[in-house]
């Protein structure tokens, strides 16, 4: 069986308080906030599904900037409700930008 | 100050989902502290409870604060700043109240560097306003010099009385007496305590003051409070999991446990109840792993019925679930076909003995046999890791004791191929327990059945072994049942250095014997049992 899924890919903004938080953080930070959203995530198959979220490009601790992040669903979503769902649900001093 | 300057600054920020930030002015201020680091004190289910429970109060302010690192508190030791909340980064000095977790006798010296490094006073009666409250302890005395006011119980049942008390009342001493009249509340300068060479006579001096001091505890787990609003870290801690508790104490009654005795009586909360929690702080948190909080969820006597209500929600969203404790009959018998659909399980075995009879005089039940003879079972559940616990070290025990442990381990590992994680303690007579009074075995047959064990079961890739410290495990016995001298040797070891005792790397026994003998006190003697009573006998757990 073909597995689709539906990436999409935006830019996130790292700021203030956040950017003590490593790329290992913001792994776990994005999966929470994602299944908090309601959004439906698409999760890798087997013993130990994961959410799937990819970073291209990172930040070094204690640094500002843009990073990279491509979202995976199991059905087409439009940008916009994704940043309308999971802006919400983001801690202050990470922002979502569509690119 | 900078927090790029310290290791693992995540510790210090307090921005976690759903964390609560009030503002200070009008309100009482209480900061909850764990004498630990952060990761360890925020997988402390109890500390989770009265943060979520206290700041339900829209008069009171309730802030955490744990053990900084090193580097940080060697930056607080040079003057730069003091310690802090994490919430708002207020000075812990400017609350009316620290309130602290004192559930391991290994965290003392921490709670007194806490107060060293917040520039408050460690001595009880030399602090004019401010209330330094500690729970989560067993027996409180060794520390009775530093504390104003222990809760011996659970405290979101007395929550309503406390906040009313700090309400109504801001002077300490009439914080403290109005305290000592509610039961569980136990204030040590309003009692003294002689000790006549066989008995310690407990004598009040404030008359309305509690005697004995009865354990408060919660009557109905359906209606306490538990924290939906479940803060959610940033960063990795050591649980990292939401827990959701499903009962509590143990209808069973193994002897060297102290658990059993101080959760008295067993309690559960209705499968409904836990599915509501479970919805409820996946909600809030997005969490991708919970775990069922249990002294021994095999006799949560509905589980079957739980694993039926919350099965389709955990498949559904994809959440990974860890039952401590399960019996292995469970796990082989019914419950098989259901826990392997959902995402992972890990299975823990407290075996204690390997030993038949030893495990029986123990009265610990569990069926190893069905385990052996459901070993594929057990695999083709999904499950990698087998962690398991063994003790030494007891009354009697037999002579080949660490050999018949070492021989189970190893047959583990071989009839099952999983990975074997073995943590093996040594004895530790805890209050409160069965074998309270029974005397624990000396430094150097411990440490020789230590060593034995160590040449025994030798490491491998598919098997991890933890073998108590057993200088360590001594100094947490004399802590655990310790009298009122104790205080001055705490005091003297922790002038000498803030060495975090939990922490095997920094713990020095050289410290604590230097210490002991500075005080001129025997620590040998706490470890026998020739008094008629103890230390911890004016308090009634159950
Ligand atoms: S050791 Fe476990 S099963 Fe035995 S009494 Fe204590 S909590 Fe219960």
């Amino acid at each position: 069986m073909q597995i689709i899924k539906y990436p999409i890919t935006v830019k996130i903004n790292k700021s203030g308080e956040m950017i003590y938080f490593s790329q290992l953080d913001m792994v776990r930070i994005l999966e929470r906030a994602l299944r908090r959203s309601g959004l439906p995530f698409y999760t890798t198959k087997g013993f130990t599904p994961r959410v799937k979220i990819s970073f291209s490009g990172g930040l070094k601790l204690g640094v500002e900037g843009d990073i990279e992040v491509t979202f995976y669903f199991d059905e087409l979503i439009t940008v916009d409700r994704l940043l309308d769902r999971l802006s919400s649900q983001l801690p202050i001093g990470l922002k979502l930008i569509p690119v | 100050m900078d927090l790029l300057n310290f290791r693992k600054p995540q510790r210090y920020i307090g921005n976690e989902w759903n964390v609560t930030k009030k503002d200070h002015q009008g309100r009482i201020s209480v900061a909850l502290i764990y004498p630990n680091l952060y990761e360890v004190g925020m997988s402390n289910v109890g500390l989770r409870i009265i943060y979520g429970a206290l700041n339900s109060y829209d008069n009171i302010v309730c802030e955490r604060s744990f053990l900084p690192g090193e580097d940080m508190a060697l930056a607080i030791k040079n003057g730069e700043f003091d310690l802090f909340s994490l919430e708002t980064k207020t000075a812990l000095k400017k609350f009316d109240c620290l309130a602290f977790n004192l559930s391991s006798e290994l965290n003392y010296t921490n709670f007194l560097n806490i107060l060293s490094y917040s520039g408050v006073s460690l001595i009880a009666c030399q602090r004019e306003t401010q209330i330094v409250l500690a729970g989560a302890i067993s027996n409180p005395e060794p520390l009775s010099e530093f504390v104003d006011v222990f809760f011996i119980g659970e405290f979101e049942a007395v929550i309503d009385d406390f906040v009313s008390v700090l309400s109504r009342y801001s002077a300490k001493n009439e914080r403290l007496k109005a305290l000592s009249e509610i039961a569980g509340f136990y204030v040590p300068k309003f009692y003294a305590v002689d000790f006549d060479g066989k008995n310690y006579i407990v004598k009040k001096n404030y008359q309305k003051a509690n005697l004995p001091i009865k354990r408060v505890y919660v009557k109905d787990l359906n209606t306490s409070f538990y924290p939906g609003h479940w803060v959610t870290p940033n960063t990795a801690i050591t649980h990292d999991r939401a827990q959701v508790e499903i009962s509590r104490g143990c209808p069973n009654r193994c002897t060297f446990c102290q658990a059993q005795a101080v959760y008295h009586p067993y309690r559960e909360r209705s499968p409904q109840r836990v599915m509501e929690l479970i919805k409820e702080i996946y909600a809030q948190t997005g969490y991708e792993n919970f775990s069922f909080l249990s002294l021994s969820a095999s006799d949560y006597s509905r589980i079957e019925e739980l694993i039926d209500l919350a099965l389709d929600f955990f498949r559904d969203k994809q959440i990974g679930l860890s039952l401590p404790s399960l019996r292995i009959g469970d796990i082989v018998g019914k419950l098989y076909t259901k826990l392997s659909s959902i995402k992972k399980t890990s299975l823990t075995l407290a075996v204690e003995a390997a030993d038949d009879c030893l495990r029986q005089r123990l009265n610990k039940k569990i069926d190893i046999d069905t385990l052996f003879d459901a070993a594929h079972i057990v695999k083709a559940l999904g499950v990698k890791n087998i962690k398991t616990y063994f003790m030494f070290g007891f009354p009697d025990e037999p002579s080949d004791n660490v050999l018949r442990i070492a021989e189970f381990i190893k047959k583990l590992g071989q009839e099952t191929h999983l990975n074997i994680n073995a943590s093996i303690n040594a004895f530790i007579p805890k209050p409160f327990s069965v074998w309270e009074n029974v005397e624990m075995a000396d430094l150097g047959y411990l440490n020789e059945n230590k060593n034995q064990l160590l040449q025994l079961i030798p490491r491998s890739k598919k098997r991890v072994l933890g073998v108590a410290n057993i200088e360590q495990s001594i100094l947490e016995a004399v802590l655990a049942r310790g009298d009122r001298a104790l205080s001055k040797v705490l005091m003297i070891a922790h002038k000498k250095g803030d060495n975090n005792d939990g922490d095997w790397a920094c713990f020095s026994w050289k410290l604590w014997q230097d210490s002991f003998s500075q005080a001129g006190i025997d620590y040998e003697k706490y470890l026998k049992v020739n008094t008629e009573n103890f230390p911890w006998s004016f308090i009634e757990v159950r």
